[in-house]
């Protein structure tokens, strides 16, 4: 779709869990300056896809480089150059989202972040919240405060997994803002959702997974609408 | 948490026999709950072996004493122990009310999370947490050091097996009133101040105690337990004097029960007040610390003590073993045994589990750009010092009315302190490493390991720490310091190597990944 090297480039990539294999051969290619869904159905392989490209889990086999860098021999490289939002929680319960974006500053050793930080809780709506324990925050409150630290560094690759789960209209509105800063900046994006509509708006492209493996790569327009709609279902299938 | 019966729930209605059919749903509920948790157990095997053995230690503790040399004689350390017998007893009581309390209420049988969905009644939970009571290493050892005394004062005689009898009814009934009064104290609790005034009477019965020591007035107060009736209905030689304190006993046990489900639903009606402050509080920011190192040091420190059951558990564990010692007037020799005990206790309120702390948080955490062995550093240094620190509470406390100590004693109990510490933060960092578990330490009724695999952990803490706490308790007495310094080397070069060998695993991303995914769910 675009003649500007990959910034992630995945080549057959397996995970295998014991006796599961969670993906089974994905291949993809994303750019900078572009926003890539991943689709699919529960247990498609795109919550271990994202984690792999995080450098959370390591790959079983195949090639995966993310920002030019391989994830299996470089993760530490690979972690500094992406910003991350897990799937599920993503968040340490006893500690306040101040402490979060303090710790995520201080391992990538960045000055003057308090600004770009408090604005960032402020545009998604925690600024009241942000010297309480993460304990008692409601799954909404917790998955927008999750793309706060992935974007508080503004990384060079952004990996959403899932970042539209339980999120209210403004969380969403916020969370698109932060896609769209990071495209306007060169970022490479990822989100990885099973909302379809949310990943058309979002992204440019979308990558639709089926069983542990991509079954079709195609741009964003062609999966809206009705038709779209259409075209996801029978790839589901 | 429990949760009240579904309003949709027929069961649930007050209606002719809603009472009773409400117990009756409980209780076939408990057995539900118990199939579930069993159903789930991996090495099943394993458990069928430890229940076998329970079961053998159980009748060893019982008859091998009373065959000892000495037993049942009437006079020396067997009539001691016959003569102590009432206090034992009641220590059991005492020991099974702050267990019980300290974890406020007992022990779950299902998780707050998991059990949300179901509509498990607070007598079902009442009677879950009195069937994991002695799934705890604290109240299997106090049992079977009971039976073992009770044999040993008695001797082998035809009543040794009516005494057991009421021994094992008493164990039972023992820990059903320590239930009763703990879902009391955890519903106080519940309520605006509760706390406050959890913490007077607290303080008001540990003062009451120091008072009556003092005042030496304390073994008077001993001598007048009301257990000494129950102690003379195991020795008694009258059939009818024997039968009346096990139907005492056995109606003490079954009204306990019956009791406990009461104030177990007024408890499960209130909110944890103090899971709502750690929750609701603000915590202001502080300086970023000046090294990677420290900011994750801060970090996990903040993971431990802002958790209810951590603290509420540190605070009884350091606290009672060091106000037995001050109470006892035990001397420093024998205060090498406590920091053992103290660090295993410790130990098994996160450390066996310690990856658990981050919960969800585990994936983000690990997507930080920061070395493995550093986040590995952090955790051990928090583990080590909040051991360390509960141990030198309790030595502080017991060092009180010691006396002053030669350098030999010193040099022990500091050998002892450093090598028990570093042993403990090794074998639990191995464990949290072999077997990790989801779980979410907000509840003071939460474990970091299911009860099973808690027992587990615990023996093995319990048994290595005593043996390292004995070896130095007998250097101490040698009067050459040195000694002491010496033997620690090999103690500590062990645990080392222990510890950075599991760094080793802990860096390996295949290892570390499985553990972060494992914690997270």
């Amino acid at each position: 779709m675009t003649d500007t090297p990959a910034v992630v480039e995945v080549r057959s990539l397996h995970v295998r869990f014991g006796e599961i294999e969670a993906v089974s051969g994905v291949d993809l290619r994303a750019h900078a300056g572009q926003a890539t869904a991943l689709l699919g159905r529960n247990g498609a392989g795109k919550s271990t896809t994202m984690r792999v490209l995080a450098g959370v889990v390591p790959p079983t086999a195949g090639q995966v480089t993310v920002a030019g860098h391989d994830v299996r021999t470089h993760p530490l490289r690979v972690k500094q150059a992406i910003g991350y939002c897990p799937d599920v929680g993503g968040l340490v319960p006893r500690a306040t989202p101040w402490e979060h974006l303090q710790l995520a500053a201080r391992l990538r050793r960045m000055e003057r972040w308090e600004d770009r930080a408090r604005d960032l809780l402020e545009r998604f709506e925690l600024g009241d919240v942000a010297h309480r324990v993460t304990a008692g925050f409601s799954h909404g409150m917790g998955r927008r405060l999750s793309v706060v630290l992935a974007a508080l560094h503004e990384p060079e690759v952004l990996l959403l997994d899932e970042p539209f789960d339980g999120v209210d209209p403004i969380g969403v509105e916020a969370t698109f803002d932060v896609i769209s800063d990071a495209r306007a900046r060169g970022a490479c994006v990822l989100v990885s959702t099973h909302l379809r509509e949310l990943a058309v708006q979002s992204c440019t492209t979308v990558s639709v997974l089926r069983g542990g493996s991509a079954v079709a790569t195609v741009s964003a327009g062609e999966m809206a609408g009705e038709e779209g709609a259409r075209a996801y279902r029978s790839l589901l299938d | 948490m429990p949760t009240e019966a579904s309003s949709t729930d027929a069961a649930s209605r007050p209606g002719p026999g809603g009472v009773i059919e409400q117990v009756r749903r409980a209780v076939a509920d408990v057995g539900h709950l118990v199939r579930f948790r069993t159903a789930s157990l991996r090495r099943r095997r394993a458990g069928v072996v430890a229940l076998a053995g329970f079961v053998v230690v159980s009748l060893g503790a019982a008859v091998v004493p009373a065959f000892v040399p000495g037993a049942g004689a009437g006079d020396g350390r067997a009539l001691d122990l016959l003569l102590l017998l009432p206090t034992l007893l009641t220590g059991f009581l005492a020991l099974t009310i702050v267990s019980a309390t300290a974890s406020g209420g007992g022990r779950e049988l299902l998780a707050r999370d998991p059990a949300a969905i179901h509509p498990i009644s607070p007598t079902t939970d009442h009677l879950g947490a009195l069937l994991l009571a002695p799934l705890n290493i604290a109240w299997l050892l106090q049992a079977w050091a009971l039976l073992a005394a009770t044999a040993y004062a008695l001797g082998p005689e035809l009543y040794l097996a009516q005494a057991q009898v009421i021994v094992v009814l008493w164990l039972g009934a023992a820990t059903a009133i320590a239930q009763v009064l703990a879902w009391i104290l955890e519903g106080v609790r519940r309520v605006p101040h509760g706390i406050v005034g959890i913490r007077a009477l607290t303080v008001g019965v540990l003062g009451a105690t120091l008072g009556l020591q003092v005042s030496g007035r304390l073994l008077q107060v001993f001598d007048e337990l009301p257990t000494r009736w129950i102690v003379i209905g195991m020795v008694s030689d009258s059939v009818g004097r024997w039968a009346l304190t096990v139907g005492v006993v056995v109606a003490m046990l079954l009204g306990a029960v019956v009791l406990g489900a009461v104030p177990a639903h007024i408890a499960a009606h209130r909110i944890p007040q103090d899971e709502l402050d750690v929750e609701s509080g603000q915590h202001p920011a502080r300086r970023p610390s000046r090294s990677m190192l420290g900011q994750l040091i801060r970090t996990d420190r903040a993971s431990v003590w802002r958790a209810v059951p951590m603290r509420r558990g540190v605070a009884v564990l350091a606290l009672a073993p060091g106000l037995v010692a001050l109470a006892g007037n035990l001397p420093w020799a024998q205060l090498t045994v406590l920091p053992g005990l103290v660090a295993s206790g410790g130990a098994l309120l996160w450390g066996v589990n310690a990856w658990c702390l981050d919960g969800r948080g585990g994936l983000w955490r690990e997507s930080l750009p920061v070395e493995p062995q550093t986040v590995f550093d952090a955790r051990a240094w928090v583990l080590g010092e909040f051991l360390l620190a509960a141990s030198l509470v309790t030595v502080a406390l017991g060092a009180v009315r010691a006396g002053v100590p030669s350098v030999a004693e010193l040099t022990a109990l500091v050998c002892t302190l450093v090598v028990v510490t570093v042993q403990v933060v090794a074998a639990s960092l191995r464990w949290s490493d072999q077997r990790p578990f989801a779980v979410d330490l907000r509840s003071a009724r939460a474990t970091p390991a299911p009860p099973v695999v808690m027992v587990g952990y615990s023996a093995r803490l319990a048994l290595s720490t005593t043996i390292t706490g004995l070896v130095f308790s007998g250097l101490a007495n040698l009067g050459a310091w040195q000694v002491s310094a010496l033997v620690a080397v090999p103690f500590l070069a062990w645990s080392t190597a222990r510890l950075l060998r599991t760094r080793r695993l802990w860096c390996e991303p295949v290892a570390r990944a499985r553990v972060i995914t494992a914690v997270a769910v």
